[in-house]
């Protein structure tokens, strides 16, 4: 978005213009669902607590005072809701080797789809097991549209450390599926 | 000791934000437990990429304005209250203040005297009153069943 059309859309969402706010959750909810829905564990609260996202930069909007771009401040709130989010995983990890008899017929017999299916669902349950802020660097750098430049700044972080802890996550997440795969 | 070198740069190394030079990958190309590792983080890496992004559910934005909506009602009647608390505040403070000046000056005692006259003359108008009260209750109720034939007329008129 043109910084000029957000400044304007900002505005409009200070003087009370309800159209402007829609326009601005419109804009904006891809991303806050997807961050928050990839972030927290308990999928049934991705929705409530990206409502939440909003209702925050609604409350919020009146005292921003625009010295970072609108989408990294959101993303600063995203990053505050989903690390206040206590929920733990509910996630259960199938400890089920693929060298195993069982798995060696089932990966013979079942078809390319399945298997890719099964390894996303591993990676899935690898990622559930990461710290969340963790969680939150894989999901918002996987997302289209979001830039390290902008998860520094919603972390309030330099960006080597962004890096850092982006490849140190990846790291973390290599080897616990290497340590369940193995 | 080099094993461990390459394996922290793998991550970077798969993502393409670094190229490894000549010693680590010389040493990616001799060592199977390095070169299955960047294997592994670039199988990651195309793994995260290609996860569907989660979709919005249907309605999430008129949810949301509804919750907006629903949250500006409340801040601004806890604001009204707020508003409305400090305006009593405000005229109880006054009130406090224009009734010890009153006591202060002695015009307090003269408001008391005033209040005894006016109580005494509405005594005075309500014995002069009360002897008529069945006559002036009769002329009321004429009155009113009177306003009430008309209205009943005019509306079987209308319809």
């Amino acid at each position: 978005m043109e910084a000029g059309h957000e400044r304007e859309l900002v505005e409009r969402c200070r003087r009370g213009d309800e159209t402007a706010f829609q326009a601005l959750v419109e804009r904006y909810k891809d991303l806050v669902f997807a961050l928050i829905a990839r972030t927290v564990l308990d999928r049934s609260r991705a929705e409530d607590l990206a409502q939440d996202v909003f209702l925050r930069v609604h409350r919020g909007l009146p005292y921003f005072r625009g010295e970072a771009r609108l989408s990294t401040w959101i993303y600063r709130i995203v990053a505050n809701v989903c690390l206040q989010e206590r929920s733990r995983p509910a996630v259960s990890i199938r400890q089920t080797p693929l060298d195993s008899p069982g798995a060696q017929v089932a990966s013979a017999s079942i078809d390319r789809r399945f298997a890719e299916l099964e390894l996303r669902d591993r990676v899935e349950k690898a990622i559930a097991r990461l710290p969340a802020r963790a969680r939150l660097l894989i999901a918002a750098h996987y997302l289209e549209g979001v830039r390290y430049e902008e998860l520094a700044d919603a972390l309030a972080l330099p960006l080597g450390t962004v890096k850092t802890q982006l490849f140190r996550a990846k790291q973390q997440l290599r080897r616990i599926l290497e340590t369940e795969l193995s | 000791m080099f094993c461990d070198e390459v394996l922290d740069a793998v991550e970077r190394i798969a993502a393409g934000e670094e190229t490894p030079d000549r010693r680590a990958a010389d040493h990616l190309a001799t060592c199977r437990q390095c070169a299955a590792a960047l294997a592994d983080a670039r199988a990651i890496d195309v793994l995260l990429r290609a996860r569907p992004a989660p979709r919005v559910p249907a309605q999430f934005t008129s949810r949301t304005m509804a919750r907006v909506r629903g949250d500006r009602w409340r801040r601004e009647r806890v604001l009204d209250a707020g508003f409305n608390l400090a305006l009593g505040l405000i005229l109880f403070g006054l009130a406090s203040v224009v009734w010890m000046l009153l006591n202060g000056s002695g015009l307090a005692s003269v408001g008391d005297d005033a209040v005894a006259v006016f109580r005494t003359a509405g005594v005075a108008l309500a014995r002069r009153v009360a002897p008529a009260l069945p006559l002036y209750a009769g002329a009321a109720l004429l009155l009113g069943g009177a306003l009430a034939f008309w209205w009943w007329a005019e509306r079987d008129a209308a319809a």
